[in-house]
């Protein structure tokens, strides 16, 4: 039952670890052993409505199958409400093959790990490796004032004193932390756009060099809506608010590669003829942006009315 | 085919929070800089002057900080990586198996191919390692030397191991014995 592309699996359980936030066991349909995942990696699911939504391994293994944890999100596509309100046990799901574009680095001498909000997801694998190798680490984990609780409980059976859930970000000085991180330290972040910046900024100001700062970036999807036109295959796409470029595309019946859909990898970054793009993603340089010649459909989308590709 | 290393000229990383040069000698040249940089650029720099009364303190902040030897040099480094914070830039100057040395206590330490920066300088000079018996040549200026480990005449391949710090060396003569190759000078 799979094949290069696509793992087709069964909903083994689910259970709600808190209000909202929804834990979804994942088996093989056909019983067999599922491909290993390193921690930070992620699957992605189709969904009904077309709706294809990645989400990272909380725990990833071939016998005992993959778990997710999924946030019920009100303004989302309707991906997550699906897991919530629909998905049952037994319910057949396609889901991807894992990939991993936010894999711990095996040369670090410590791992400082800061996740907010859903973005403890990886972080919570990342707890179990480091834990098993005896690596050098730390997290911290932001939560809302009303789900320092959850948090806490969610990452209790793994508690330490490494382990630090803050109630908001007021209480968090992210610069301190870094500055006193020692030579050789890699950071790991996930979480809303506004706290990854935050982390990227301030370690850039303390003289962290890029390679040893990691972001799992969560598609910012929805906006105004615009029309495509794709002038080699001579369509017009209407993408709608709550759609994504690429899933615009694909719903036209338009074969165009993709992998994280998340504007991390590049995969599915298209040639822009005219318009001019919202650039949303995190793997076009300020040069390759400013040029205006490419876009990531997965989580870009069009400031100008029309948007023309080379595709 | 060659895969030597190739040397940019330095100059401080405007990103970086702190800079340490390190040389293996006293008075660098100033085409180890890149163009508008002189080692004025880099307040903090340890250099090696070999005398009994050199006397280093490693933690002593900036400033210019002597030492005995390059392993006196290597192995404080060390403890001073050891004890650093993130945002360090470190620079290497010196002859090509030292700079690689210090690439090593750097990469040891925990540092990223963007944290350090090495620039050989002086006449070229290789270590060379046998790929038969491990031995390390020190101080290699021709195509075709003795293996001091197993006494094999090895030909100085182009090809450097930037794990070893050490050009390979293959005896020239295994198929044909006593059949070798013109020697030809390194150092030019």
């Amino acid at each position: 039952m799979m094949d290069n592309q696509t793992l087709t699996l069964v909903v083994a359980g689910a259970s709600l670890v808190a209000p909202g936030l929804r834990r979804v066991h994942l088996v093989a349909a056909d019983g067999s052993r599922l491909p290993p995942a390193a921690p930070g990696a992620h699957i992605t699911l189709t969904l009904p409505g077309r709706i294809r939504n990645s989400y990272t391994l909380v725990s990833a293994d071939p016998e005992r199958g993959y778990e997710l944890i999924v946030r019920r999100s009100d303004r989302s596509r309707g991906g997550s409400q699906h897991i919530h309100d629909q998905l049952a046990i037994g319910d057949v799901v396609a889901a991807t093959l894992p990939h991993n574009l936010f894999a711990l680095h095996s040369q670090a001498k410590k791992h400082l790990l800061i996740g907010g909000g859903i973005g403890v997801t990886p972080m919570i694998a990342f707890l179990a490796r480091l834990r098993e190798t005896s690596a050098r680490f730390e997290l911290h984990q932001i939560a809302g004032q009303t789900e320092t609780e959850t948090f806490t409980r969610l990452l209790a059976p793994r508690a330490g004193e490494r382990i630090h859930v803050h109630a908001g970000r007021s209480t968090f000085d992210l610069t301190a932390l870094l500055a006193a991180q020692p030579l050789g330290t890699h950071v790991y972040t996930c979480g809303p756009a506004g706290l990854m910046d935050g982390v990227e900024a301030a370690a850039a100001a303390l003289g962290w060099p890029g390679s040893h700062v990691h972001r799992e970036d969560f598609g910012a999807a929805g906006g105004e809506p615009f029309l495509l036109r794709l002038a080699s295959s001579g369509i017009d796409i209407a993408v709608a608010g709550d759609q994504t470029m690429l899933e615009a595309i694909e719903a036209a019946g338009v074969d165009t590669p993709s992998l994280c859909r998340g504007g991390a990898c590049g995969v599915c970054v298209l040639p822009v003829r005219e318009g001019t793009p919202e650039h949303r993603d995190h793997y076009l340089s300020e040069a390759e942006r400013s040029a205006g010649c490419l876009v990531m459909p997965c989580v870009s989308r069009s400031r100008s009315a029309t948007l023309v590709l080379d595709l | 085919m060659t895969n030597r290393p190739r040397y940019v000229p330095l100059a401080p990383d405007p990103c970086a929070r702190a800079h340490l040069l390190v040389a293996d000698h006293h008075g660098i040249d100033g085409a180890a800089f890149a163009p508008g940089h002189a080692l004025a650029d880099f307040p903090e720099r340890w250099d090696i002057v070999a005398h009994a009364l050199v006397l280093p303190e490693p933690f002593g902040g900036p400033g210019v900080q002597h030492f005995r030897s390059s392993s006196h040099l290597l192995s404080l480094l060390r403890h001073r990586l050891a004890a650093e914070t993130m945002g360090l830039r470190l620079y290497a100057v010196g002859s090509e198996p030292f700079v690689w040395d210090v690439a090593r206590v750097a990469i040891d330490a925990g540092m990223g191919r963007e944290e350090f920066h090495l620039f050989a300088t002086g006449r070229p000079v290789r270590r060379v390692s046998c790929v038969h018996c491990r031995t390390i040549n020190p101080g290699v200026t021709t195509t075709l030397i003795v293996c001091a480990g197993c006494g094999v005449t090895l030909g100085v391949r182009d090809h450097f191991s930037r794990m070893h710090n050490a050009w390979m060396g293959v005896q020239c003569d295994a198929e044909a014995p006593g059949e070798l190759p013109a020697i030809e000078d390194l150092s030019a």
